[in-house]
């Protein structure tokens, strides 16, 4: 009995090894990577509705362009960072990722060598070249070029203002931050929406989602008080931007308004989804933000009433105190498309990607990608596409693979950029969307660049998860008036301390080897 | 062998969940294998939960290697560097331990005072209830909110307490007058928050456990008493509470094996800039680390940390409930 029942537990071991071995096996089973990798192409890209129909018109359309199949894993834009770092952490590296090339997980795959080195190497290829010098730039991680950049404008900081309100009080557009401060003061005191109560405010502020120096209407105003965007030099060394006069210049006199009530109180809580909602609802006119909110809200007002399509204005970068014009540039991009090394692993495949991506963005890619496809969902009118045929389903479903996913693997049009424009609905979007160009040119004369874009300092990779909120949530706390100045400076003093220090040194010396 | 096995049949069948406890040691090898065999539908039903907590929680333990490496996912588990303890050094001596430790253990010791007490407190309420209707009903009710998910209750939250438009905060202001409090961004209002939210979700449903605890108390004794001339207070001291004494015990156990956890969720959906100092927990922080800044061999020793605590803290309070006469978990 005893030997039948060992009999029996050695065959209950085999058995259930066997069964552990074969799921374990299942995780690693879809290496076919190699060979497949010549007739199709895995993408990962970022989602803003519901993800395209991989047998859809759109996609068989691309298909057919490039000669290759696609296979895309769309990721709802949302939670992207978070997917992106998962995925560089598993063993299924798409061949063609849109990824943050500054993102502390993306660094440290690249550096181990899961991605390309493209420095160099995409010049030959017409369509993948850099077009702008500065953004190239930008791109580059410690002087490498690990992706093909997605274009977008390269200075897109505004205010959006209610006109309607700035006519009523005799206000004038503001020129300066002391015009400003007027208007908000004006905004939040003389009822400015007529109803006999003190319930409006000047500026809407959200829970800004970024770090220091993302792009946050804090980081726009402290740019036009003269303080670095970033990184700046001081004394012939490169600063963050936060250790300046004019950053705490700037944050007093945004304390002040806080303290007069011309933000709105949940500027802390306020989810950045909701940001619209406040201005529309006519509890505050003005918004520090990209120039599309301008024609978002422009849009908003006149789906509550047609008849309200112009309360809408923008205005472009402030002269600071000392009065000279200081502006927010934004990077000229976002994100990068790189490729993994996971499948695509000699030079020769490389070159079979490049070649491909290449067709990609050629100028009928770029229109498939941005505007779709022609006579079919929208018709050429000049420099304007002109939306057709939107009440057939199929046409609808072309549109929406355009305009909420498609239009993500653009990288020389794009996002704000398409190969065609879209015609405006009406004469106010219009005359808003032209102004976004004067706007644009006008205020990159005065743009502060960001010198340490494109350095990554290894202390920051390391101890970010220490570091980042160090700054952001100081401000907060000094603009709410929890600490005081003194605190606020100590807070500076920590960041210093947690790894600061390094990373200056760090940064300064990346940026004099990269400076040559 | 045949004299053997006499005993063993006498042997209660609510005890076949333990059959390897043979009567005699030195027989174990030969009694365990006519136990297999003898219980072998019953280990044949074991089969499936075991190879579910092999597939899915002990093979996956092989992952925690990476918090003694620097593990990069390019070069895998076995291409990753050796660094032996340093992320745990660089955790206990780094800027964020103290904090993290603090506000973990003031959260666990919040949870064990106010939260853990509620549904006992509830359920002995209910159980005095005459009216059967009433009782059912505020019981169905109370634990409804069990079944949200914590995306809603921080919603609600901020509708409820927000600054510019809360229902309750303009209440409170309307009442007390003042200044206008910012609930939801303040640091000083992060944990009454946090714990009222624990309250309101999680107390109805915990009562669930104790009714039917004390639903299986002897009503004789309650009857045997009242002839005594016990009063209600008489009754519920010494009859009501030492029923459900053992419930209590093996729920405390159970929950201080879950101290350290402060529940993700809920503490990442009501963090803010304001209030990062006193929210962030060894959950979030792993979260920070790992997720978002891809450090996965330091969120790793940060997380095997926490799940040594965890560990010591249920051996302990069993074995301080052994201590005590109650009967422990295992």
């Amino acid at each position: 009995m005893t030997i039948f029942s060992k009999r029996r537990l050695a065959v209950a071991a085999a058995l259930s090894t066997a069964l552990l071995a074969a799921s374990a096996c299942s995780g690693g089973g879809d290496d076919k990577g190699g060979q497949a990798a010549s007739t199709e192409l895995t993408v990962m890209a970022p989602l803003f509705g519901t993800a395209p129909d991989p047998n859809g018109e759109l996609q068989q359309a691309v298909e057919k362009l490039i000669g290759k199949k696609l296979q895309i894993t769309w990721v709802p834009n949302a939670e992207y960072g978070d997917k992106s770092n998962v995925t560089l952490a598993s063993d299924k590296i798409p061949d063609v990722m849109v990824v943050n090339e500054k993102g502390p997980s993306f660094v440290k795959a690249a550096e181990a060598g899961a991605f390309w080195d493209l420095t160099g190497k995409l010049d030959k290829y017409e369509n993948l070249k850099p077009a702008n010098e500065q953004t190239a730039k930008n791109t580059q991680t410690n002087g490498k070029t690990y992706g093909i950049y997605r274009v977008r404008p390269l200075l897109r900081s505004g205010i959006v203002i209610r006109k309607d309100w700035l006519a009523k009080l005799g206000l004038k557009e503001p020129q300066s931050v002391e015009d400003l401060y007027t208007i908000a003061k004006a905004f939040a005191d003389k009822d400015p929406d007529g109803n006999g109560k003190k319930d409006t405010y000047g500026l809407i502020i959200p829970k800004w989602p970024g770090n220091y120096a993302s792009a946050s209407p804090y980081d726009v105003i402290e740019t036009w008080f003269g303080a670095p965007n970033g990184w700046g030099e001081r004394d012939g060394k490169l600063v963050p931007g936060f250790d300046t006069p004019e950053f705490l210049a700037a944050n007093q006199w945004l304390r002040k308004w806080v303290k007069e009530g011309l933000v709105n109180p949940d500027f802390a809580t306020l989810d950045s989804a909701n940001w619209n909602d406040p201005f529309v609802q006519g509890k505050g006119g003005m918004i520090i933000d990209v120039n599309v909110r301008a024609t978002q809200l422009l849009d908003l007002f006149k789906e509550k009433n047609p008849k309200d399509f112009d309360k809408v204005t923008l205005v472009g970068n402030l002269k600071g105190p000392d009065g000279e014009k200081h502006s927010y540039p934004f990077t000229g991009y976002n994100m990068v498309m790189a490729i993994s090394k996971q499948h695509v692993r000699t030079e020769e495949q490389l070159n079979q990607v490049l070649e491909t991506l290449n067709k990609l963005e050629s100028k009928e890619g770029s229109i498939l990608l941005t505007n779709g496809i022609e006579g079919r969902n929208f018709k050429a009118d000049g420099k304007y596409a002109v939306p057709i045929n939107q009440d057939d389903p199929k046409v609808k479903a072309i549109q929406n693979d355009v305009d909420k996913a498609f239009i993500q693997l653009g990288t020389r049009a794009s996002v704000g950029l398409g190969a065609y424009a879209l015609r405006p609905n009406d004469e106010a979007s219009r005359k808003m969307r032209e102004k976004f160009d004067v706007l644009m040119n006008e205020d990159l004369k005065t743009a502060v660049f960001n010198p340490a874009l494109s350095i990554i300092a290894p202390t920051s990779v390391a101890k970010g998860q220490t570091l980042d909120t160090i700054i952001p949530d100081a401000r907060i706390k000094y603009l709410s008036g929890a600490i005081t100045e003194d605190q606020l400076k100590a807070q500076i003093k920590r960041w210093y301390d947690s790894g600061g220090t390094d990373i200056v040194k760090e940064v300064n010396d990346l940026a004099a080897k990269a400076g040559g | 062998m045949a004299t053997d096995l006499v005993p063993e049949v006498v042997q209660p069948a609510a005890d076949s969940s333990r059959p390897a406890s043979a009567p005699r040691r030195r027989r174990r090898t030969k009694s365990l294998g006519r136990d297999l065999w003898r219980y072998r539908w019953l280990y044949l039903l074991l089969l499936p939960g075991l190879v579910y907590f092999v597939v899915f929680k002990y093979l996956p333990m092989y992952g925690l290697t990476i918090a003694f490496k620097d593990y990069v996912p390019f070069l895998g588990y076995s291409g990753s560097e050796w660094v032996g303890l340093k992320h745990f050094q660089e955790l206990f001596t780094g800027p964020d331990f103290g904090r993290l430790m603090f506000n973990t253990l003031l959260l666990a010791v919040l949870t064990i005072v106010f939260v853990f007490p509620a549904p006992i407190v509830v359920a002995l309420l209910l159980n005095e209830l005459r009216i059967n209707v009433l009782k059912r009903s505020v019981q169905s009710l109370v634990y409804i909110p069990h079944f949200l998910s914590w995306t809603i209750v921080a919603s609600l939250t901020y509708l409820l307490f927000s600054v510019d438009f809360g229902v309750i905060a303009n209440w409170i202001h309307g009442l007390v007058g003042g200044q206008k409090t910012d609930y939801v961004a303040q640091a000083d209002w992060f944990r009454p928050l946090i714990v009222l939210q624990l309250l309101w979700k999680q107390t109805g449903w915990g009562t669930i456990i104790y009714l039917a605890a004390l639903a299986g108390v002897d009503s004789q004794l309650y009857e045997a008493a009242r002839v005594d001339g016990a009063g209600r207070w008489r009754q519920f001291w010494h009859i009501t509470l030492p029923a459900i004494r053992p419930t209590i015990v093996v729920m405390a156990i159970l929950t201080s094996g879950h101290l350290m956890d402060s529940g993700f969720e809920q503490i990442w959906l009501m963090t803010t800039s304001l209030n990062r100092d006193v929210a962030d927990v060894f959950d979030t922080f792993v979260y920070y680390i790992g997720i978002t800044q891809g450090s996965f061999s330091y969120a790793t020793a940060v997380g095997l940390f926490k799940g040594l605590i965890g560990v010591v803290l249920i051996f302990g309070s069993n074995f301080l409930a052994k201590r005590m006469g109650q009967r422990g978990l295992f």
